[in-house]
């Protein structure tokens, strides 16, 4: 029997939105930070470091996250870990986090700070809904005219949501622009509801009014 | 004439084919939390306060909280189908209502929605459910009256249009019965009224609208429900609705008159709202701004001047009092607010005293510059009459013997008591009042025995009614009780007198005669 998949809350969900304020207030501190001393591969740093060593090695991220672990073992860990490998900056960074047990929002700040970094640079993430999914030209083309409508760069993330049947949703942070197909038909349908309404109503004002029309 | 289907397809068509689908922007956020009548959303980040928010679902909801990174939304409709997850939309409009002629003789919930199954209410106009109350320069004194057809409030405590008179008491003293006469008796006027059911049963409601329609009243009238089973955001917003469609009325030159039912009930959801959103709870519970929440509603109560029209809206706000308790936290705050009361009693009630009116402490601040002329000359000491009569009846008690005179303006008392008793949906034209006090006040009834003394009203109210209608049309045409009309009056009453005291001797008479055969 093939296994089916259990219905679970969507990931977005799952997000804390203060937490993700806390986030965002120390990766600009990073970013600054970085920007100030010249360091330039920070954000490689910190995306190996989650990638390289936090995800492939559960236990060693649970030891850093837990609240079982007192600051001081995290600090130790730290040094004895993650110093002779790494540069002294990111240390740095991991023991401000370690100091105020936020440790547990690195992934959180790693996906800010890429976010971050984008804006910094001009760049922006459009997420692109269609029915089917686009092909290269196609998305080569949305980008280009994109790329002349909006004041920055964008950089498109294309998903498939087959209840659209047609046209496209561009999304760009909180504003949607809606041309998909299953909106316009929605709207469609109100137009002929309210006009016919409209229209038996008037026609009913007809032989209700003793002026007549 | 008969509909061609076809006809109709190929109008349909002719309609798609032409139909170009514009793009439609708007600001997105998620559903993050949801739950009793409250989402929180995030998101949303050009939200005014307020505005009018719409989920997947296709419920709506309005923006209420707005924080640093999220949006509290109120959902306005039935929030079990919203789950976590679901896209919000702004709709980049405050929440509005339809308003209109067409709202008229209709049943609708506080989004303007049709529940009485009479079909779509077709209308254009909408109107944003808060607005600013008229200013000073747009007001102008209180000055005409809004008869409520019932003796002990027209005489007593007078309400005028523009006016917000309280209706205050405990549960089953009868405020939706003295609310609802007032609109009945606005039959044939110029008045249209709006009924606000907030947080009533649903059998209260609909007898409410099946009185109205019985007694014709529907015609003119508007009912706005939010019962105890809707969700305590439509509960808080009905009040606001009806508020709005009486404005409309009210800009184009019109009277109206808003009965709010109750607002107890309102300020409860607001509380419900309030402390969901996690806003700090003050006395009672109640958030900081419920005193706001009332008086920004009943401000919008106005007589407009005449530079805009003239137009006015009368509130009658009902409040429910626990065990009499006028001095609990939502009572002190809208009788503050009021421009005077009417106090019903329990005590009064269960002594057969309906409308169980307290005259001690029922006030009208402004009404009394609003009386008829004629009604202002004969119920002017009424008040003080029957407040000394009530401290007297307390001696009486006792049980001392009492001279003459004290007997008899205990007697006088009693009958007056007696008259003022009113039953429900049977309101009095101000003239019949005018009449039936000036007898009661003068002693034309001082020899009816006190069971009877209802009777013998009616009678009187006939015998004029038939045999002395001029009496009776001078004072409705004028609004006074001139010199010469009350000699006329007095002429009547002497008459009728005479003619009760033969018929109930001839009738005594008679039940002596059945007695002995």
């Amino acid at each position: 029997m093939p296994e089916e998949k259990l219905p679970s809350r969507p990931a977005h969900v799952l997000e804390d939105p203060s937490a993700k304020a806390v986030a965002r207030v120390y990766t600009q501190a990073f970013l600054n930070a970085a920007a100030s001393v010249g360091v330039e591969s920070a954000l490689e740093e910190l995306t190996s470091f989650v990638d390289d060593v936090l995800t492939p090695h559960p236990d060693f991220a649970r030891l850093l996250t837990s609240e079982v672990t007192g600051r001081d073992e995290k600090l130790q860990f730290i040094d004895r870990v993650v110093a002779p490998h790494g540069s002294e900056f990111f240390t740095n960074f991991l023991r401000v986090l370690a100091r105020h047990e936020r440790l547990e929002l690195l992934p959180l700040i790693l996906s800010e700070a890429w976010l971050e970094y984008e804006s910094r640079a001009g760049k922006r993430r459009v997420t692109i809904r269609s029915a089917v999914s686009l092909s290269e030209s196609q998305l080569s083309e949305i980008q280009s005219r994109l790329d002349a409508a909006l004041p920055f760069e964008p950089i498109l993330i294309p998903e498939v949501d087959e209840s659209l049947l047609g046209g496209l949703v561009i999304q760009v942070g909180d504003t949607v622009h809606d041309g998909s197909l299953k909106t316009r038909i929605k709207n469609l349908r109100h137009r002929l509801k309210e006009k016919y309404v409209h229209e038996i109503q008037s026609g009913r004002d007809r032989f209700s009014h003793s002026e007549g029309n | 004439m008969k509909f061609k289907a076809d006809e109709i397809a190929s109008v349909i068509q002719k309609e798609i084919e032409d139909f170009k689908g514009q793009i439609e922007t708007a600001e997105v956020g998620r559903v993050v939390e949801v739950g009793d009548g409250i989402a929180r959303v995030v998101g949303l980040s050009s939200a005014m306060a307020g505005e009018m928010v719409q989920f997947s679902s296709g419920s709506m909801g309005m923006c209420f909280n707005l924080e640093e990174n999220s949006v509290g939304v109120i959902i306005l409709g039935d929030y079990l189908q919203i789950q976590e997850g679901d896209e919000v939309k702004t709709t980049g409009e405050l929440l509005s209502v339809p308003v209109g002629d067409a709202m008229i003789g209709r049943v609708v919930d506080p989004l303007g929605n049709p529940l009485d199954g009479k079909g779509p209410i077709v209308t254009s106009e909408r109107r944003p459910l808060e607005t600013v109350a008229p200013g000073v320069a747009g007001r102008q004194p209180v000055k005409q009256p809004l008869q409520t057809g019932i003796k002990a409030v027209d005489a007593m405590t007078p309400i005028g249009r523009g006016q917000r008179e309280l209706i205050i008491g405990d549960r089953k003293t009868g405020k939706t019965a003295i609310a609802l006469d007032t609109i009945i008796n606005q039959k044939g006027g110029d008045v249209i009224c709006i009924y606000v059911g907030c947080g009533q049963r649903n059998a209260n409601i609909a007898a409410v609208v099946e009185a109205l329609r019985e007694n014709g009243a529907m015609d003119y009238s508007i009912v706005v429900a939010a019962s105890a089973s809707d969700p305590a955001p439509l509960q808080y917003i009905a009040p606001y609705a009806g508020a709005s469609m009486a404005e409309y009325f009210m800009y184009q030159g019109k009277h109206t008159l808003c009965v709010y039912d109750d607002l107890t009930k309102q300020a409860q959801a607001y509380r419900q709202l309030s402390l969901l959103m996690r806003r700090p709870p003050g006395r009672e519970a109640y958030p900081g701004d419920v005193f706001y929440c009332h008086s920004r509603l009943l401000e919008r109560a106005a007589k407009l001047s005449d530079e805009h029209g003239g137009g006015s809206m009368t509130a009658l706000p009902i409040i429910e009092t626990l065990e009499g308790e006028v001095s609990a936290y939502i009572p002190t705050n809208v009788i503050s607010i009021t421009d005077g009361q009417i106090y019903l009693e329990p005590d009064l009630f269960f002594a057969g005293v309906r409308p169980a009116v307290n005259v001690g402490i029922s006030v009208s601040r402004v009404g009394g510059n609003a009386q008829t002329k004629a009604m202002k000359k004969v119920a002017g000491s009424l008040r003080l009459d029957l407040a000394a009569f009530r401290e007297l009846e307390a001696f009486a008690q006792l049980g001392t013997e009492l001279d003459k005179a004290t007997q008899q303006q205990l007697d006088r008392g009693y009958r007056m008591v007696e008259l003022l008793k009113q039953p429900q949906y049977q309101p009095m034209h101000v003239a019949d009042q005018v009449i039936s006090i000036y007898a009661g006040t003068k002693g034309y009834f001082d020899q009816v025995p006190r069971p009877r003394v209802a009777e013998a009203e009616a009678e009187l109210l006939q015998f004029i009614r038939d045999e002395k209608s001029e009496v009776r049309d001078a004072i409705v045409e004028t609004g006074q009780l001139s010199e010469e009309t009350e000699a006329q009056l007095k002429a009547a009453l002497d008459e009728f007198k005479q003619r009760w005291a033969a018929t109930s001797a001839a009738a005594q008479e008679e039940q002596v005669a059945e007695a002995t055969a």
